[in-house]
């Protein structure tokens, strides 16, 4: 194991790998921009090191900065938490040329997983399914007619060069699919230049389902099952449980053994998460996530491990504590993420914390880098904690996150906080029947201003 | 170390102690350094009305340090405790490592008062292992060096003073 690691991180996720340090016997070094002197991680960890001014290109995203801080502190390896550096393969080289060790894959996984189209080929090839389509340009209305047939209505027509939304054509039936064939192809002409069209099968109301994998990059590899993230407003997850309340064992042991299997033959090492759209029963393949994810602690509740002390275990060159057979879920786990935004627009809300109570109790854990006074510096994201419950079963676990929600007090600053109230006394929320139009959707029908202050 | 060089970086050592010593309300601060056998360093700094320094064995010019202590030095009045915030404070635009001269053996760069143009490389800062060679931001006199040839520096943290 590692005498000292380097933590290039900030807020919640950096607090998290300190205390996995902490229980392990491992010394953390903080880093931190002129903005962080006085955040939660630099007190909390054994070390800390100012990397640079508050702008994240000259402090935590600067290569020079965090691998001299590494140096000079004697730190052996390095942890990205989540954003930042974490899925940068050239930093993942220059970590490793300074002989360093870098807490997560390899710079050629990052690499792959990183191209949309090189990953969607390697999964393919590894046999996790992706969304069916016409691997190509379609020239002509018959082809096109005949790829509808193959892969089943709805599709979608989408221009070869197209983008944002532009020269995409969903044909509900075959019927349909003159009309949208002709007119994707004049959109692709007029819009990019191009009228090659391509077609792929068109999920209509899917859910967001990613299986949570870990591999030791000796060929070994496990699933911890899988993460229901389908509540996300601008592709941004806000509320995320496991086990998926439409995810039985058996389609759970299908499509965990896939993935495990897939990671292990590329030997990945490390945390992992491959993001699926799940609909009608059937996984499509979105991307692969090359590191450890903000909603881990959904997974790490019901299965009981630690995945950041895992993820130290591998980078040090040892097993993993645990086999595919130790692992077996036990209850049902949600997590919501706070955020400093003021509803109901979400805008950002910097500002100081004048008062912080963090719920406690059985089954409730509350990662969170604030304390009372704490100054949030507007320079960075806006989360400021997720609160995570886990309960024997579904529904016991959504009356303690309502429960949670009562006792936590964040005073200073607007949170999201009401969100949450207020999506707990939906019955879509109650019954899990949910996908990922929901949220945005009822957004717009849901007043916050009718409701009183939470907080 | 030639003798030369112990006695500036005890010197340092002491302006640094008096920093200390502001920085932190203290009225008194004493420390004992041993270099090795009969090479010792000690030193008792303690502010009210005076200075007063003891030096042992190599103890060449104990008067220097007496100025950056007095608390009638002309610095600002506000947080002059704080190196960073003196005026004159160079502060270090990089974490790293610091290296007061070219290559070891080499002579320093600069030493405490020695005259500087604008432009003039006053330390160089080790990043990635790269050597980034630190200009003066202006011309002057370095009055103090805060930093310790190959001593660790943080992004932001007083290198020098030049007044």
């Amino acid at each position: 194991m590692f005498d000292k690691i380097l933590i290039a991180n900030r807020g919640e996720i950096a607090l998290r790998v300190v205390r996995a340090c902490r229980e392990l016997g491992v010394k953390s070094v903080a880093v931190h921009s002129t903005a962080d002197s006085d955040a939660m991680h630099v007190r909390m960890a054994d070390e800390a090191i100012c990397i640079g001014p508050p702008s994240s290109a000259q402090s935590y995203l600067s290569f020079p900065a965090i691998i001299s801080a590494c140096e000079i502190t004697g730190a052996q390896a390095i942890h990205p938490g989540y954003g930042f550096l974490s899925e940068n393969a050239a930093f993942v080289q220059a970590v490793e040329d300074h002989d360093l060790t870098f807490i997560g894959p390899t710079a050629e996984h990052i690499r792959i997983m990183g191209d949309k189209i090189t990953a969607k080929d390697t999964m393919k090839a590894l046999g996790v399914p992706c969304v069916p389509g016409s691997d190509g340009g379609v020239p002509t209305l018959a082809d096109a007619k005949r790829v509808g047939e193959e892969i089943g209505y709805p599709v979608i027509i989408k221009a070869t060069a197209g983008g944002g939304g532009r020269g995409m054509k969903v044909a509900q039936t075959a019927a349909d699919m003159e009309k949208a064939f002709h007119s994707a192809r004049a959109e692709g002409k007029a819009a990019f230049g191009n009228d090659e069209v391509y077609i792929e099968k068109y999920l209509t109301t899917p859910r967001h389902i990613e299986i949570q994998v870990f591999g030791d990059g000796k060929g070994n590899a496990v699933h911890l099952g899988e993460r229901d993230c389908s509540l996300q407003r601008r592709h941004q997850k806000v509320f995320e449980e496991a086990p998926g309340p439409c995810i039985t064992p058996e389609l759970r042991a299908r499509i965990g053994k896939v993935c495990a299997d897939a990671v292990a033959k590329i030997n990945y090492i490390g945390a992992g998460t491959i993001e699926f759209l799940f609909e009608n029963d059937e996984f499509y393949f979105i991307e692969m996530n090359t590191r450890l994810q903000v909603e881990h602690p959904v997974t790490e509740s019901i299965f009981g491990v630690d995945l950041v002390r895992e993820q130290l275990r591998v980078a040090a060159g040892l097993p993993m504590s645990f086999t595919q057979d130790d692992l077996t879920i036990n209850g049902h786990s949600i997590e919501v993420r706070i955020n400093a935004e003021k509803l109901p627009n979400f805008a950002p809300c910097p500002g100081t914390i004048t008062q912080y109570h963090a719920p406690g109790g059985l089954g409730v854990r509350m990662d969170s880098a604030l304390y009372d006074g704490y100054r949030i510096p507007p320079y960075y994201d806006s989360l400021i904690g997720k609160l995570i419950v886990h309960g024997r079963d579904r529904s016991e676990a959504l009356a303690r996150l309502e429960r949670a929600l009562g006792e936590l007090i964040v005073d200073g600053v607007d949170t999201t906080l009401p969100l949450f109230h207020a999506l707990l006394q939906e019955e879509a929320i109650q019954t899990g029947d949910y996908n990922i139009h929901w949220l945005e959707q009822w957004l717009e029908k849901i007043s916050f201003e009718a409701k009183p202050s939470m907080t | 170390m030639s003798n030369k060089t112990s006695h500036e970086s005890d010197v340092s050592f002491i302006q640094a102690l008096a920093e200390l010593l502001r920085e932190n309300d203290l009225t008194e601060l004493q420390v004992k350094r041993d270099y090795g056998e009969n090479d010792s360093l000690n030193v008792r700094v303690s502010r009210q009305t005076q200075t007063i320094v003891q030096a042992s064995v190599p103890a060449p010019a104990p008067a220097a340090p007496a100025a950056p202590a007095a608390p009638a030095a002309p610095a600002p009045t506000s947080n002059d405790a704080d190196p960073a915030s003196h005026p004159g404070a160079v502060t270090s635009p990089m974490v790293g490592t610091v290296y007061m001269a070219a290559e070891p053996g080499a002579p320093a760069f600069v030493s405490t008062g020695s005259t500087v143009k604008e432009g003039d490389t006053i330390l160089i800062i080790e990043a990635m292992k790269t050597m980034n060679h630190i200009p003066a931001p202006r011309a002057g006199t370095i009055k103090r060096i805060l930093v310790e040839d190959g001593g660790p520096v943080e992004f932001g943290a007083p290198l020098v003073i030049i007044e």
